[in-house]
């Protein structure tokens, strides 16, 4: 059953053409690892999926409610409830950093959901024990190094119970010695049958983590398959190429 | 110079600091609020409203506050017909002066700060599900203000200087009290006096904003 759906995605910033005809589906509990060289539309094609860029045709259907249908977008608050079911984790965190690790978890389920704040303050707790951050409940997001500050987004993006986590490159910001401690959360995670869309240049994550991998390359996925598909037998000339350039897996 | 001396010219000029001092209160406790809504309002989608504001604000860091101050003390009475009905008392006159000056000056570093704020920030707001006007108030306002507050103990500290153009509308304030006493006397202690009185309250601002500076480090 997909619980993703994207059909002839379009779309355009002026006359570039970013997303040429992007169509893929996910299945609930998959893990997806997008690659492709920079530029490609790795970004806008995730970012589409929220409604934090705006496409200009095609169709993206969300757990079989449309968000765009045929490039018709659905209203503000379906928008905002199909939305709701999905979580986004960034490449630099974006933590607010007026609020401690805990005010960050905790701003939008109290301003959103109008939860009460003893039934918030549990689910806090056990998130940041589950990130292994317990301790840095109290710390402004200054205090950490990335790879707790993304440790504490994933935390914070988990807040809301969604269906779906979209990762935009979330250790491509991190030094190398920490990226293995963000990698370990969503691995659990993708354990746990959460339904995950990971752009990542991370191909042993990719290799190791991932249901399926897509290769976009110039607006297009170019190919998609099963990791050992793309990484040892791609069919392609244009994924050769670019495995070929990045490190050997 | 006896200690007698000091505290006969020190009374009334504490008495002209009240007056100093009242304006500076009122007039941060408006200009702030209304520059705040002028930032907001010179990033409405709508073109009058920005346009209206992006005006407000040129004419009124374009033009001297003295001029302001004597439009409205003095210019304002001056209008016809509704000119009459203008009439303020002269406090107040200036007042509005300062007001509708330090609002511009507010809104100017209102949007500096709002304009350092990343993009990422509202993005994640939003996909987290906060409104717009939720993000603004618990995402953007609060940081916005960190980022602010230096310049706002800066223009502060102006303010306070500022308020000494009461006497080119002829409000008595510190300044006032200080030129009698000096013409009375002649005698130059009373400027040192004013200078000690202005310093203390600069002082006692400073302090104030390190304060916050501090307490809203978020780290
Ligand atoms: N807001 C924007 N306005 C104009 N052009 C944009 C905008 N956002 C992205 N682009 C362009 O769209 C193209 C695709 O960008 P995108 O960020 O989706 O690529 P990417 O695959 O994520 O690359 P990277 O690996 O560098 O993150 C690029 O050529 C980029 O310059
Ligand atoms: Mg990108």
């Amino acid at each position: 059953m997909s619980i993703i759906q994207v059909a002839n995605l379009k779309k355009s910033f002026g006359s570039l053409d970013v997303l040429k005809n992007v169509s893929f589906e996910v299945d609930k509990s998959e893990v997806i690892a997008v690659i492709g060289p920079s530029g490609s539309g790795k970004s806008t094609m995730l970012r589409s999926l929220v409604n934090l860029e705006q496409i200009n045709g095609g169709s993206i259907r969300i757990q079989d409610q449309y968000l765009v249908k045929d490039g018709g977008y659905a209203s503000q608050q379906q928008i905002k409830a199909i939305t709701s079911g999905m979580g986004m984790v960034f490449q630099h965190f974006n933590l607010f950093p007026h609020l401690t690790v805990q005010g960050n978890l905790e701003l939008a389920p109290r301003t959103v959901q109008k939860l009460t704040a003893g039934e918030v303050r549990r689910r806090s707790q056990e998130l940041l024990g589950k990130v292994g951050l317990a301790d840095k409940s109290d710390a402004y997001p200054a205090r950490l190094s990335g790879g707790q500050k993304q440790r504490v987004a994933i935390a914070r993006a988990l807040m809301l119970n969604p269906a779906i986590l979209l990762f935009d490159e979330p250790t491509s910001a991190l030094d190398p010695e920490l990226v293995g401690e963000v990698l370990r959360v969503m691995k659990q995670l993708a354990e746990e049958q959460m339904t995950m869309i990971v752009v990542t240049h991370e191909m042993g994550f990719a290799r190791e983590v991932a249901d399926r991998v897509l290769f976009m390359d110039n607006g297009e996925v170019v190919e998609a398959g099963t990791p050992e598909q793309i990484f040892d037998n791609p069919q392609q000339e244009r994924t050769r190429t670019f495995l070929n350039r990045v490190v050997r897996v | 110079m006896s200690v007698e001396y000091l505290v006969k010219i020190s009374k009334p000029m504490l008495e002209g600091a009240g007056t100093t001092i009242s304006l500076f209160l009122i007039a941060i406790a408006l200009s702030v609020p209304l520059g705040f809504l002028f930032t907001l309002m010179s990033r409405s989608r709508f073109k009058l409203v920005a346009g209206f504001a992006h005006t407000y604000i040129y004419i009124m860091r374009g033009t001297p506050l003295t001029l302001q101050l004597l439009f409205f003390c003095f210019g304002l009475p001056m209008l016809p017909v509704i000119g009459e009905f203008l009439v303020m008392d002269r406090f107040v006159a200036a007042c509005l002066g300062f007001v509708l000056n330090y609002a511009a000056y507010f809104a100017e570093i209102f949007r500096g700060g709002l304009l350092s704020i990343d993009k990422g920030q509202h993005e994640a707001a939003q996909v987290l599900g906060l409104s717009r006007w939720q993000a603004t108030v618990k995402v953007i306002m609060p940081q916005m203000f960190r980022v602010a507050l230096p310049s706002v103990a800066n223009e502060s500290i102006t303010l306070v200087k500022d308020t000494a153009l009461l006497y080119a509308v002829a409000v008595p304030e510190l300044l006032h009290y200080t030129l009698t006493a000096v013409n009375r006397d002649f005698n130059l202690t009373p400027f040192v006096v004013a200078g000690v009185i202005y310093l203390m309250m600069t002082l006692a601002l400073t302090l104030f904003f390190k304060f916050l500076e501090k307490k809203f480090k978020y780290e």
